[in-house]
């Protein structure tokens, strides 16, 4: 007996629930092609024809593609930085138990119960006093430390399933510490730095308030925080904010696509472990 | 023993930058967050004047605090029934279905991949009054009388908001209660339907205690995340009309970063922060409860 059914009914309730789920994102990818009258006229309707203008006008005469770039390597280097960093804290904290290995690592856990917005104020005040405020290096030092919580945790978890015998075998050929994780332990933990490397990708990718506040209005700033000045700067330009919508929304589709499989992983893991 | 030392001493340097960085832009931040929410400081001068306990004093004293207060709570519960009775129903859904699993698994969660400020400005313009999506449906099905201004009247607003975040984030806590509906063993229900339970019997007594451990985690990630909604609102309302739709996390930006009260915000964060903890605490300890009763 197997546990899926062919119910037919089932499977058109399915199909319809999908398209009415699926309708806001298809109604903004539709709109980057259309004429701001169109749109106003007609927001289901599918475009009379592909029209290229909206994301001429996105990439010649606004900060879009700077804040793109900016976006990207944002969420480039903090991931790099994280995954430099946190895995091999946690494996020395797991697997070497150092002098206080113990309590740091439950010091690192207990900030995942600190929401951001508890502590933004001051740290606002503390990058002025660093010169970290208004430069790109302020969101990257705030990602990474706001990802070693939940990072330790997730490597601390896999780290103890990897049997200590292929640890051991690396040091009698005469590998250290650092040698033996990069070497050997690392290769093992893909699927855990695929979903870590998701989780955050994302959520540093669509994150706003800080981004917003901590890096200078004069310049560009990520990809969502443009979207929200355009909301407000080109109240009349529906057309313009859609092209930029899409281009937000493409290559994190893509990503998902790509990599679906990693996506569900990261998020059962996450919680699951968590 | 001297080899001792100089393997402790790399261990130590490894952990070193992680400790430093949560140290210095986590728990620090945190830890002064105490001390901000004593004082007046307005986010500009040189200088913080220590005010005592004034800030909480004028909080319990603030009508915008309250409402913020009461909306943050309406909203949270709101949304953490509606995700996950929503998440359930999508997940024993796409679990039953033969053909086009993967297909409407995606569908429903690809909402969850978008940041809050697209979702916020997408729901923003079909809510719209003249020529959003949702009223234009109306219109060609006939229901004018059913128009409304969604975001534009106070009554409407904080629910207009509830509604996209429920259709934004369901397909979240649904591929958590899938990745918990496969692990229910086949033979459990199979035995179940041939002692002569029905569907919902089975559902009910089997599947559903099995799915236990899920819905404790679902739901507590759904209440913090409700607790802590701010993109949404930032976009779709500005907290408005008037103060309608302003939830505590919003509240702390515009009164911190609009009024330059820093003080003030820093004392409504730390409630802020308290109420998470508390909520949070009591929801998984009476859950925990009923998982170890099953």
């Amino acid at each position: 007996m197997k546990k899926s059914e062919s119910g037919l009914g089932l499977t058109v309730v399915g199909l319809l629930l999908a398209v009415l789920s699926f309708f806001p994102v298809y109604f903004s990818l539709i709109s980057a092609f259309k004429s701001n009258g169109e749109i106003m006229r007609d927001p289901v309707a599918l475009p009379t024809g592909l029209r290229w203008d909206n994301f001429v006008y996105l990439w010649e005469h606004t900060r879009y593609p700077a804040a793109f770039l900016r976006s990207s390597f944002l969420t480039l280097t903090s991931i790099a930085l994280i995954i430099l960093v946190i895995p091999i804290a946690a494996y020395v904290l797991e697997r070497k138990k150092v002098r206080f290995s113990g309590l740091i690592y439950i010091y690192f856990i207990a900030g995942m119960m600190i929401p951001f917005q508890a502590y933004m104020i001051p740290l606002f005040r503390q990058l002025k006093v660093l010169g970290l405020f208004g430069n790109m290096a302020g969101p990257i030092v705030i990602y990474v430390a706001g990802s070693i919580p939940f990072g330790t945790l997730l490597y601390a978890s896999f780290i103890k399933g990897i049997p200590k015998e292929v640890e051991e075998a690396a040091v009698i050929d005469g590998c250290n510490t650092l040698q033996t994780f990069w070497k050997i332990v690392f290769p093992l933990l893909t699927p855990c730095t695929a979903s870590l490397i998701i989780l955050n990708g994302m959520s540093i990718w669509n994150d706003f308030l800080m981004p917003m506040l901590v890096l200078p209005s004069s310049q560009a700033k990520t990809v969502n925080v443009e979207i929200f000045a355009f909301v407000d700067q080109y109240a009349s330009r529906w057309d313009v904010v859609f092209a930029g919508t899409f281009c937000s929304i493409i290559p994190v589709l893509i990503a998902f696509v790509a990599l679906q499989q990693y996506f569900v992983k990261g998020i059962t893991a996450g919680t699951v472990k968590g | 023993m001297k080899e001792k030392m100089r393997f402790d001493t790399m261990a130590y340097l490894v952990i070193l930058p992680a400790l430093l960085l949560y140290t210095g832009f986590l728990i620090c931040p945190a830890l002064s967050s105490i001390y901000y929410s004593l004082t007046s400081w307005d986010g500009l001068s040189p200088q913080m004047k220590f005010i005592g306990l004034d800030n909480f004093a004028m909080m319990f004293q603030d009508p915008r605090f309250f409402n913020a207060l009461k909306n943050t709570l309406l909203l949270t519960a709101v949304v953490t029934v509606a995700e996950n009775l929503l998440a359930l129903l999508l997940a024993v859904l796409v679990d039953r279905v033969k053909y086009f699993k993967s297909l409407l698994r995606s569908a429903f969660y690809i909402p969850v991949l978008l940041s809050g400020i697209i979702v916020g400005f997408i729901w923003t313009i079909m809510y719209n009054y003249n020529f959003g999506v949702i009223n234009s449906l109306l219109a060609a099905w006939h229901l004018e009388f059913l128009k409304v201004d969604w975001l534009g009247r106070p009554e409407s607003a904080l629910f207009s908001i509830m509604l996209t975040l429920t259709w934004q984030w369901a397909g979240y806590y649904m591929v958590i209660y899938l990745a918990a509906l496969q692990g229910v063993p086949q033979e459990l229900t199979e035995a179940a339907r041939i002692d002569g339970a029905n569907r919902f019997q089975q559902f009910w007594r089997i599947t559903y205690p099995m799915l236990a451990g899920a819905v404790t985690i679902n739901l507590t990630l759904a209440l913090i995340q409700g607790l802590k909604v701010f993109d949404q609102i930032a976009v779709m309302t500005d907290g408005g009309p008037g103060f309608a739709s302003e939830t505590l996390t919003y509240i702390i930006y515009k009164v911190a970063f609009a009024d330059f009260k820093q003080g003030y915000g820093t004392a409504i964060a730390i409630v802020l922060f308290v109420l998470i903890l508390i909520l949070a605490t009591i929801q998984i300890n009476i859950l925990r409860k009923r998982e170890i009763e099953l």
